[in-house]
């Protein structure tokens, strides 16, 4: 289970202290799809850095599986952000000169999975969201970008993460690719009981989710 | 796949960019190994010029070169002086008169032929004119050499002992009217050992004959100094001392010394300033050689350093993926360091094969060239040598010999330098390879470490 409370971010700009989120309390169950919804500047962004363990609150604490993330070193939340969370990112970001069998068993690495089992591992994943072998030899520049996503959402899953956090996973995307993979996000939620968080602007999509939380200004306004 | 796979591979994905660093790294390389070699090269060479110069200090009297020019001999007051002038641990003294004919009973074994009558002229064009119009002069012939010494070797112009053909040598410390005579004197004389003849109105006994490879040599006198200084009537002064000094290291210092307590009343020159003199164009070019690996080392590291900044400044969403995805900062910068090890370790093997390639012919490169800077410059000297008469370097014209055909050996010794390339140079090299990479990774590695994913990942 995630669980934030209270969270606050303050950045110490040169005109001022800007307050990018304000007292967040909110719990995500396991294996729930829930969506963050919000205008640009509104905090979405800041929140999903912090939940990913890639940024600290200035207050507050996130727990995940009782472990309290906020307070681990930067080596500690390194680890952790391997074993315990995937992420998607809206331009994929897929390491350019890897293959996309390459840049799951990379992931794998990070996570300490075995070496003589990565490869294996690997291509089932590819295969499960959809991507066949004779694409998972080529480089992301030669897949398209629904292909891409779907090696990204291949790659969040290598580690068989806690949660899964998806920063726009559709906004790159035509609507009829953008649906395949928020339906195969919807399929991992439901089948796999993995938890998600998606941040998006996409109303429709965050109508399919199991609950939306919508941001303004640094707060959660609807629950 | 791992770090080093990873890294390895990063190298090939931009083959033109590597390809481009790993060529001009190459060359820096190969520039610090040729200037490595260069430089060992010439200072093996100066060692060995120097090592062979000797330890020994000639003091004459002020404008004295053997047999020629003026100038008043050293007394004793400076013989006390030269003696007690620290670091100089022995000394050999000599004193050197001419014998005419009208002083011996001796002829002389030497004619003065087409170069000395005009010298001969030169000298005595005054005393000529005023007798124009009188009889013809009667030729005479040249005077005999009288060396009265120290220790007989020194008459040697080669350094080496003085090769006695028949009898013995005779005693340096005695005052008895002996002498040794050259192979040629004495065959002109038909002298024997045992025979007599007089000079300074004295019966001297000759105890030995000795022979160089010299004519003008084997055609003087050798006798105790003692002896000399009273048959010419020059008590306790000498014409010239050969002073040895302890190591060749206090050589300049007991120079200047020399120098300062003698004044401008007597003319040092040391071997070793000689060598100095011959060597200090391979100073020069170990100096630049020198300036060259440091030039060619910081143009090597500023290629890797710079490439391996551009490197990083473009990966940086790269490396903020990697990180948001667990790769841990040991994980992600051992990746580009590996990457720029990658570079450098074929930069280097590469460096190393072209600089053993060229190492030798830019040695020889160097070295000629500076000879033939040298060589104009002394030319031009040469040339206005009589307007710049009072020059330190100025060289009389004339055939060399005895001291100045040394130097000339010197020179010519100092300029044939053979390039070697010794494990130590190799080593060196390597080193210097080594430090390149570590400062053209480390710096870039230390980028890396510092981009924090969210930053990068905020910019979506």
């Amino acid at each position: 289970m995630l669980e934030v409370k209270n969270v606050s971010k303050t950045f110490n700009t040169a005109s001022g202290p800007v307050h990018a989120l304000k007292d967040i309390t909110f719990k995500v169950n396991t294996g729930e799809f829930v969506s963050i919804v919000g205008k640009s500047g509104s905090g979405k962004s800041t929140l999903l850095s912090i939940l990913g363990a890639l940024d600290t609150p200035t207050d507050g604490s996130i727990t995940v599986d009782d472990t309290a993330i906020e307070k681990l070193s930067g080596h500690q939340q390194t680890k952790y952000r391997g074993k315990k969370i995937g992420f998607v990112f809206q331009q994929y970001n897929l390491i350019p000169n890897l293959t996309a069998l390459e840049n799951v068993v990379l992931a794998l690495e990070f996570g300490g999975y075995p070496a003589t089992s990565r490869v294996d591992r690997a291509v089932k994943l590819l295969e499960s969201v959809g991507i066949e072998e004779d694409q998972q030899h080529r480089r992301p520049t030669r897949l398209s970008g629904g292909q891409q996503q779907r090696v990204s959402i291949a790659r969040a899953l290598a580690n068989e993460p806690a949660f899964i956090l998806a920063d726009e996973p559709t906004g790159n995307l035509d609507s009829a690719t953008g649906k395949k993979i928020f339906d195969l996000l919807h399929d991992l939620s439901r089948n796999q009981n993995t938890t998600i968080v998606v941040v998006t602007h996409d109303l429709d999509i965050a109508g399919k989710t199991d609950r939306t939380f919508t941001i303004v200004d640094g707060k959660i306004t609807t629950k | 796949m791992n770090v080093l796979t990873r890294g390895v591979k990063n190298t090939l994905r931009s083959p033109i960019r590597s390809g481009a660093i790993v060529l001009m790294f190459a060359i820096s390389i190969a520039l610090i190994l040729s200037m490595l070699v260069a430089r060992s090269s010439v200072l093996s060479k100066i060692d060995e010029v120097k090592a062979t110069a000797g330890t020994s200090v000639t003091i004459r009297p002020a404008g004295v070169m053997g047999n020629m020019g003026g100038g008043d001999p050293l007394t004793a007051e400076q013989l006390s002086t030269i003696k007690s002038t620290d670091h100089i641990s022995a000394t050999t003294m000599t004193l050197s008169d001419q014998l005419s004919s009208d002083d011996t009973s001796l002829e002389s074994s030497l004619e003065f032929g087409g170069f000395g009558q005009r010298q001969r002229e030169s000298s005595s064009s005054s005393e000529s004119s005023t007798q124009a119009g009188g009889a013809a002069m009667q030729m005479p012939t040249p005077g005999i050499t009288v060396t009265g010494t120290t220790d007989v070797n020194s008459v040697s112009t080669d350094g080496s002992d003085l090769n006695i053909t028949s009898g013995e040598t005779i005693d340096t410390d005695s005052s008895d009217n002996v002498a040794l005579i050259g192979s040629t004197l004495a065959e002109k004389n038909s002298l024997e050992v045992g025979d007599t003849f007089t000079a300074y109105d004295q019966t001297i006994t000759i105890k030995g004959i000795y022979e160089t490879d010299n004519r003008f040599q084997d055609s003087g006198i050798i006798m105790p100094l003692a002896t000399l200084q009273s048959l010419t009537d020059q008590a306790d002064v000498v014409s010239t001392v050969v002073a040895t000094v302890d190591s060749s290291d206090n050589v300049s210092a007991t120079v200047n010394s020399l120098k300062s307590s003698l004044g401008d009343d007597a003319d040092i020159t040391s071997e070793v300033q000689r060598a100095e003199e011959s060597v200090s164009s391979l100073e020069g070019i170990a100096s630049l050689a020198l300036a060259g690996v440091i030039a060619a080392a910081i143009a090597g590291a500023a290629i890797v350093l710079l490439a391996m900044i551009m490197v990083v400044r473009e990966r940086r969403r790269e490396i903020g993926v990697m990180k948001a995805i667990g790769g841990t900062d040991g994980k992600v910068v051992g990746q580009f360091i590996t990457e720029g090890l990658t570079l450098t370790v074929f930069g280097a093997v590469i460096g190393m094969v072209l600089g053993i390639l060229v190492s030798g012919p830019m040695t020889t490169s160097l070295v000629s060239s500076q000879n033939t800077i040298n060589t104009s410059q002394r030319g031009g000297m040469a040339t206005r040598g009589d307007s710049t008469s009072n020059s330190s370097t100025q060289r009389p014209q004339g055939g060399p010999g005895g001291f100045e055909g040394g130097f000339q050996q010197l020179q010519t010794n100092a300029t044939q330098v053979t390039a070697s390339l010794t494990p130590d140079i190799i080593a060196i090299a390597l080193g210097v390879t080594l430090v390149i990479s570590l400062i053209g990774t480390a710096i870039p590695a230390w980028f890396t470490a510092r981009v924090r994913p969210a930053e990068v990942l905020r910019t979506e």
